[in-house]
């Protein structure tokens, strides 16, 4: 019996290493690569960099206009993430404390965005935004990545003002406030940890977002970093250093935001999951 | 309720409803009405056809390999992918040293951008110089090596390995439940003797079939939506090996500028999603409340 759990128990962290250096990884194995120099990889694509040369930085810099699409993204990111927040937290709020005719089913209406495969709708999504003279704009891809979330945020924003206290409003309406400013002053401030975990997931989602950045974009001026990758296998001719330089730039700001938000991350997946 | 000047409510509530409305119920319209024109990039106007979109989808072979592809890999995920990320939320909740740590490290793939994990599993499945190739010729198995990603014995598999082991989103939420169960419902199982094993079959799992049948239904929606990392790594080749209903419909929508046919394939996946959500639903009877 005790030899068996001891068996056990070394199986259990040898599970657990392997998923986790499988997880890992990749992303280890292109940051490093990306300190090597071309001739290092091509010679070996698994040995530790012999000494941490910039020139892949150097060369992505240059080859292509990666700080462009890096400001893109930056702007795209944080104009949709904000817009997002900012419109579920009034709709949520309205949800969680007042009483209207049709309440629950326009609820139930909007949080079925949740379920729609957004890849089905490709062309109809391109078609909206050309009419609306956004196509191959920023403010298009604002549009389309504040919606993207909204269900998540929805779900997230509305769960979050439920759980604060009613006294706390009514307090504020007795002293003469109005509707707004409770909102803006009250209510905003008590919700902040909502707000960050909807706010974190919009804002991986909308830095990550691919398919709807190579339907949306056609020129330089608003692709997105995610799809700049995907030209530069060609762009790069064969030059691994850069494009692994490219890729580190890219997924730097997810992890780092990750790594600062995580419990919220972590708490708001589960709020948005777990529920009931 | 409070009481509060109603005049607010539709202001509140109208940016949310109007973003529903531009990017969610307008394009979920013209997909379903499209569908029953001919309409292309050429076509001076489109022309009613009826149901002449949908008679091409069931005889295309191309349609069928796509779907057969995406109901595979919406399989292997709900199946292979949720039972390795439950597996690994069973062995943390018991809080061994470091499964913090491992929690974090398990996630790292699932948040940054699919377009850069793409990009670098092309490189690690690289003929010349990818981590698998320089791998196998290190032990000697030099025969063993090939173009992983463009082989047609191996694309399917390969491509697969780019998301299935990744199960970080599955771990977390699992493991979230499984923390918040009732101490006392544990010690008492302890004291029935039962072992850790035991324990974990009998008393844990039970209690997060609903957890698990909601992850089930993020991967099935996850797959039947997958576009990027395919489109990055084998576009959906050699052929039609890794071609699933997404991709299809990219290029029909692309490459034969076909509207009517693409936005046919977008209601087939629409109604995919519909269905899988319900069986998995009808199956483990979560999301009974709530909405």
């Amino acid at each position: 019996m005790k030899a068996k759990e001891r068996i056990l128990c070394v199986l259990k962290y040898f599970f657990l290493t392997v998923c986790v250096c499988i997880a890992i990884f990749p992303i280890v194995w292109v940051i490093l690569s990306s300190f090597k120099t071309n001739a290092e990889i091509l010679a070996n694509g698994v040995s530790l960099p012999a000494n941490f040369s910039l020139t892949g930085y150097r060369d992505a810099l240059t080859i292509s206009p990666i700080l462009k699409y890096f400001g893109n993204s930056v702007v795209i990111t944080a104009c949709s993430t904000f817009c997002n927040v900012l419109f579920l937290a009034m709709a949520g709020y309205v949800f969680a404390r007042c009483s209207f005719r049709g309440k629950n089913i326009l609820y139930f209406i909007l949080s079925l965005a949740m379920v729609i495969p957004m890849t089905a709708l490709l062309h109809p999504v391109y078609s909206v935004i050309q009419k609306l003279g956004l196509y191959d704009t920023k403010t298009g891809l604002i549009l389309v990545y504040t919606a993207l979330n909204l269900p998540m945020s929805l779900l997230i924003l509305r769960g979050s003002f439920l759980s604060i206290p009613k006294s706390l409003e009514e307090a504020a309406y007795m002293d003469g406030a109005g509707f707004v400013r409770t909102f803006f002053q009250i209510m905003i401030p008590c919700a902040k940890g909502g707000l960050t975990s909807a706010a974190v997931l919009a804002f991986l989602n909308s830095w990550n977002e691919f398919t709807f950045a190579l339907v949306l974009t056609s020129g330089q001026s608003a692709r997105t970093l995610p799809l700049s990758l995907s030209y530069f296998t060609a762009q790069f001719s064969f030059n691994y250093t850069a494009l692994f330089a490219a890729v580190t730039i890219a997924v730097v700001p997810s992890i780092v935001v990750f790594a600062v938000f995580q419990e919220q991350v972590v708490s708001s997946l589960t709020s948005g999951s777990v529920k009931g | 309720m409070l009481k509060v000047n109603k005049m607010w409510i539709p202001v509140f509530l109208l940016p949310g409803v109007v973003l529903f409305l531009v990017i969610y119920a307008v394009p979920l319209g013209m997909v379903f009405g499209t569908s029953l024109f001919d309409y292309r990039l050429n076509a001076q106007e489109m022309t009613f056809v009826g149901f002449q979109n949908y008679v091409r989808l069931v005889k295309d072979p191309d349609f069928f390999k796509a779907l057969s592809n995406t109901v595979i890999w919406i399989l292997i995920q709900c199946i292979g992918h949720v039972a390795l990320g439950t597996v690994m939320a069973l062995i943390l909740y018991k809080k061994p040293k470091g499964w913090k740590f491992v929690r974090t490290a398990y996630m790292v793939p699932n948040i940054i951008s699919n377009a850069a994990i793409a990009m670098i599993f092309l490189n690690i499945f690289n003929p010349q110089f990818g981590v698998i190739n320089s791998f196998l010729k290190a032990i000697g198995l030099e025969s063993l090596t090939r173009n992983w990603l463009m082989d047609g014995r191996t694309a399917f598999a390969s491509v697969t390995m780019i998301w299935v082991l990744f199960a970080g989103y599955t771990t977390t939420l699992v493991l979230a439940q499984a923390l918040s169960i009732d101490e006392s419902v544990l010690e008492a199982a302890k004291v029935d003797g039962a072992t850790s094993f035991q324990m974990d079959i009998y008393v844990v799992l039970p209690l997060l079939k609903k957890i698990i049948g909601t992850t089930m239904v993020m991967a099935a929606t996850y797959m039947l939506q997958m576009f990027d990392l395919i489109y990055i790594t084998t576009n959906g080749g050699p052929g039609k090996t890794t071609t699933n209903l997404p991709l299809l419909l990219y290029g029909v929508y692309k490459g034969e500028n076909n509207y009517g046919y693409a936005n046919t394939i977008g209601v087939f996946i629409v109604i995919i999603g519909v269905v899988v959500m319900t069986v998995i639903n009808k199956v483990l009877r979560v999301n009974e409340e709530d909405y």
